[in-house]
């Protein structure tokens, strides 16, 4: 497979003014204005293939989105370099945008006093798609988004969701080769985040398009992305898939085991390198040493009247939770 | 170029504003309101005499055809465009394969067809009511075009580059403002240049704030001679060369600044 996307050493520092509260800093900084350099990407250095979709994952302020908008021709990095679809995105060639699209969570292209076609026809024009191939594009995205009904109102009536919907089809008109998702489903309940999810993973199945996408929401990520990013502080910390992010960065497991015997003893003589994180109706939980999980096991199989006993990696929020937590320790 | 995207732009962001036309209708009458002000006050000092040459019937017609050009050149998005900058809305423009110098442009033209379905029926109910007295010779009327149409173009770049220090500094629309008083000052709005003091005469000549209003409303009216119509479109011509290279030099340097702040 050829890369389509390629990022080397990519850095972004922004200049940020800093002033002390108070009167005398405020008269102060009339005169003499004082700033703060804030690296919000470090050298980061990725590729993506054509066709994958990608999860940017990372703690607020971690620089997720700042990489995308770099990737998208907003930003100009301060150093680094990315080549996406063999352009530099930040020399913002029409020929580049007509390829790519950034869809942002919290950025409306939508006209909010017409209906949300009128919007689509004015962007199939901008983007020249000929009349026939936006008629069959428009037909397919409506009918996978299930929102035939939603066409003829205007905007500002429409619901959080229903205005998302209408932003991935003002996204997709035009069929682009590399979709970036800056938090689709922020703000969304439950259920239009399923819907969502759903259409994205069935229209990167059919149209083969390259997702990047940022949440905040796991389950986005974990329902669509077999390869995440994680960037904590602006650094890459971790690029792989999914199921492995845990193996590699929680350095502990988890032993689920239940009890034949119900009377469990409080006093429960552990090995070293394991604590009861739950106890509850002959069932524990234990958190363990990831290298110690084979011998806690069988110790455990052992000693205990094991009725059943399973060991796991530990949820993807939790392990995510403790990154961000000892990255801002 | 992209026309067809242009033109797209212009039909829905009219579409959108007529939405609120009466709120556009108010907005065209309350700029109105100044130069009403001062067709008054000089029509009245005129009397049944002249100020420096003018009658009052032409006092009217001044000031009658400064109201449509003030509202054919007047640049509503140089201040709209700072704030696009500075809340990260320019995002979504410049996600687009078109400069979103269309969008801007989409929305002075449409704002034109609202704005002068109020202005000229207005100014014609003022015509007949108040008489003016205006004498459109050939050359007037052929050079007017070309300077309205520069002013048009003098007053959105000169605005926009303006706009565009919103890239470094987050309350430039400032400066926006001052432009707008020195646009009252020196445009011709106030009093026509010819009735200024000598040093404001002198000032308004060199800078470009009469370029943008003033000096086609000066051709339409018969005010100017062979000598001053040349010298005067000199004027407009530079301005706008030099407006249109701070625009193209503010863009370029002003995206490498941008922060696009927002998701």
């Amino acid at each position: 497979m050829v890369n389509q996307i390629l990022v080397n050493n990519l850095s972004k520092t922004y200049r940020v003014p800093e002033r002390k509260p108070g009167l005398a800093a405020s008269l102060k900084s009339l005169v003499r204005r004082t700033y703060r350099d804030v690296a919000a990407v470090r050298d980061i250095s990725f590729a993506v293939e054509a066709g994958e979709m990608i999860g940017f994952i990372g703690p607020n302020g971690a620089g997720k989105t700042t990489t995308l908008k770099m990737l998208a021709g907003l930003l100009y990095p301060t150093s680094g370099e990315a080549r996406v679809l063999g352009f530099t995105p930040w020399e913002r060639r029409a020929d580049y945008l007509r390829r790519i699209s950034m869809v942002l969570g919290n950025k409306s292209q939508m006209l909010w006093e017409i209906p949300p076609l009128d919007t689509f026809r004015v962007l199939g024009e901008i983007y020249r798609v000929p009349p026939a191939e936006f008629e069959r594009t428009l037909d397919e995205l409506v009918e996978l988004l299930e929102m035939q009904d939603l066409l003829t109102r205007p905007v500002r009536n429409l619901s959080l969701g229903e205005r998302m919907k209408c932003e991935l089809v003002a996204g997709l008109l035009y069929r682009p080769e590399v979709l970036f998702l800056d938090e689709p489903t922020l703000g969304l309940d439950v259920s239009m985040q399923g819907r969502l999810r759903r259409f994205l993973a069935e229209y990167n199945r059919r149209s083969g398009v390259m997702v990047i996408l940022t949440s905040h929401y796991m389950a986005d990520v974990v329902a669509l992305c077999p390869r995440v990013i994680l960037i904590h502080h602006g650094c890459l910390l971790y690029d792989g898939e999914l199921s492995g992010l845990a193996e590699r960065l929680a350095p502990f497991k988890l032993i689920r085991v239940a009890l034949g015997n119900a009377q469990v003893r409080d006093g429960l003589d552990l090995p070293s390198g394991a604590e009861i994180i739950e106890r509850e109706n002959g069932r524990l939980t234990l958190r363990v040493a990831r290298s110690k999980a084979p011998s806690i096991t069988a110790y455990l199989l052992n000693a205990l009247p094991v009725a059943d006993l399973s060991v796991e990696d530990p949820p993807i929020e939790a392990v995510l939770d403790q990154i961000y937590e000892e990255g801002d320790a | 170029m992209n026309f067809r995207g242009g033109w797209a732009l212009i039909k829905s962001t009219w579409l959108s504003w007529m939405q609120h036309r009466s709120f556009f209708f108010l907005l065209a009458f309350l700029w109105m309101i100044s130069p009403l002000i001062y067709l008054f006050v000089w029509s009245t000092a005129a009397g049944d005499k002249t100020v420096e040459g003018l009658t009052r019937g032409e006092f009217v017609a001044y000031y009658l055809v400064l109201i449509l050009v003030n509202q054919l050149t007047y640049s509503q998005t140089n201040w709209t465009v700072g704030d696009l900058i500075r809340d990260g809305r320019m995002n979504v423009l410049l996600l687009r394969p078109l400069s979103p110098l269309y969008d801007a442009l989409s929305a002075e033209v449409a704002s034109k067809v609202v704005y002068m379905a109020f202005a000229i029926p207005m100014a014609a109910i003022l015509a007949l009511v108040l008489r003016p007295e205006l004498h459109v010779t050939p050359r007037g009327g052929l050079a007017f075009v070309p300077a309205l149409a520069l002013a048009g173009a003098l007053r959105f770049f000169w605005g926009y580059w303006l706009a565009l220090l919103a890239f470094w500094a987050t309350r430039a629309d400032a400066l926006l403002a001052l432009q707008d008083s020195l646009v009252f000052l020196l445009a011709g709005q106030v009093a026509p240049i010819a009735l200024l003091p000598d040093l404001m005469q002198k000032a308004a000549t060199v800078l470009p704030f009469r370029y943008m209003i003033g000096f086609p409303v000066e051709v339409l009216t018969g005010q100017l001679d062979g000598v001053e119509l040349g010298i005067g479109f000199a004027f407009q011509a530079g301005w706008l060369g030099i407006t249109l290279a701070l625009f193209v030099a503010m863009w370029r340097t002003g995206l490498e600044h941008y922060s696009a702040v927002g998701g």
